[in-house]
């Protein structure tokens, strides 16, 4: 009798531990740790961006104000997106979105996809940038908070010295960015895309009305979670919103990693 | 308490196949994921390079004729937060591959566990590209 309680026990305790394991590697981007009762922290609970309980705070108390450090996003592998809730597109939208090979879903190789990341290496834009599997470091100065991707050495410069978007922006790749702090909340608002590359890496769309909202915040020492709201009146039919949660690491550095390999590489595929 | 163990095992099953069904790279629709393939052989080349490590091995078959095998791996930076670097394996080493193998039937899969010496080498956590 008492054998087989011992192996159930044991089994029991290996299935928590494998479904929790592959619940950290498959989690769309979109969840976060909890952080005790929603309302007691101020934020109105989102569906399907939330699980508990709340990681243990390591180390003395954190600044919420100070973002500095390595982070990598608790998204693990796979995802080829933020949130299982798709977008509502616009006519034009949706056409583009028919056009799209995305070579993360499984369907399309290297030799099919249109991804313009994978194919020309185009900077990811954002907030696709976050899709790209590799960590970020932040850095902060009394005029600007840069944000050092460690995909292909990509950078943005989030000004906070209270400058507004320059008229008749030319379009780029990552936008041109301004920031400030609401409370405890640093909100980062991104206009003047171009129209060459995608939301996601699924393929859906934008054009070069994309205007992008990141709200950062601190939770604790360890997590860094960033609320995206994505308007386009071009491509999507209303905003689309996102979260993607980050880890601190603070004993990595930003290694190279260079797109321009992938030309060499696309040849291994047979 | 039969019972309990049947039903132990159930869940497992269930957690495991659901555990697999997000697996989605940059470049792994030539890999058919549903399949596992075990591959034994000596490393020839070992490419520590972006956007993925490769490793080249010969395999012997039953009568000796050799294969030349080639094994896809997530990208360098994520196995180097692993511990590895471009010395972890070298040419005549003995290795296990297990992995999906090519859509194609070509002798090429991508790496999901490699054996080194009888001993698991960690791939590390996080993501690929």
């Amino acid at each position: 009798m008492r054998k087989p309680f011992v192996w159930t026990t044991f089994l029991l305790g290996a299935i928590f531990v494998l479904c929790s394991i592959s619940r950290a590697q498959n989690s769309p981007a979109g969840e976060r740790p909890g952080q005790g009762s929603p309302a007691a922290q101020g934020n109105p609970p989102q569906q399907g961006m939330r699980r508990g309980p709340a990681p243990p705070v390591q180390g003395p108390a954190h600044d919420p104000h100070d973002l500095a450090g390595m982070w990598n996003a608790r998204r693990g592998y796979g995802g080829d997106t933020y949130t299982g809730q798709a977008p509502e597109f616009t006519a034009w939208g949706e056409e583009q979105f028919k056009k799209a090979k995305s070579s993360n879903g499984g369907q399309y190789t290297l030799q099919e996809t249109n991804d313009p990341v994978i194919t020309k290496c185009y900077p990811p834009g954002v907030p696709r940038i976050y899709l790209q599997p590799f960590p970020l470091q932040i850095v902060q100065t009394p005029k600007e908070v840069i944000l050092l991707y460690e995909y292909d050495h990509t950078v943005r410069h989030i000004y906070t010295d209270g400058r507004k978007h320059p008229d008749d922006l030319s379009p780029t790749y990552m936008g041109d960015s301004i920031g400030h702090w609401d409370g405890d909340t640093f909100v980062v608002d991104t206009i003047g895309f171009n129209d060459k590359t995608w939301l996601d890496r699924a393929g859906r769309p934008h054009s070069d009305q994309l205007h992008v909202i990141e709200r950062f915040q601190r939770m604790n020492l360890n997590d860094l979670e960033i609320d995206v709201t994505m308007e386009d009146s071009k491509a999507l039919a209303k905003p689309w919103n996102a979260h993607i949660g980050f880890q601190l690491h603070p004993d990595w550095t930003i290694a190279e990693q260079v797109c321009a390999d992938n030309s060499d590489f696309v040849s291994f595929e047979k | 308490m039969h019972k309990k163990i049947i039903l132990s095992l159930i869940s497992l099953g269930i957690c495991l196949v659901l555990s697999g069904s997000a697996f989605a790279h940059h470049g792994a629709a030539a890999y058919d994921m549903s399949k596992t393939i075990t591959v034994t052989g000596t490393v020839t080349d070992f490419q520590f390079v972006n956007p993925h490590v490769l490793i080249a091995m010969d395999v012997k078959d039953a009568s000796g004729k050799v294969e030349k095998w080639q094994g896809e791996l997530t990208s360098p930076n994520h196995l180097s937060r692993a511990g590895w670097t471009k010395s972890t394996l070298k040419p005549g080493d003995q290795v296990t591959l297990i992995g999906g193998p090519a859509k194609s039937g070509s002798p090429t899969m991508w790496i999901r566990k490699i054996m080194k010496d009888g001993e698991e080498v960690s791939l590390g956590g996080g993501g690929d590209n």
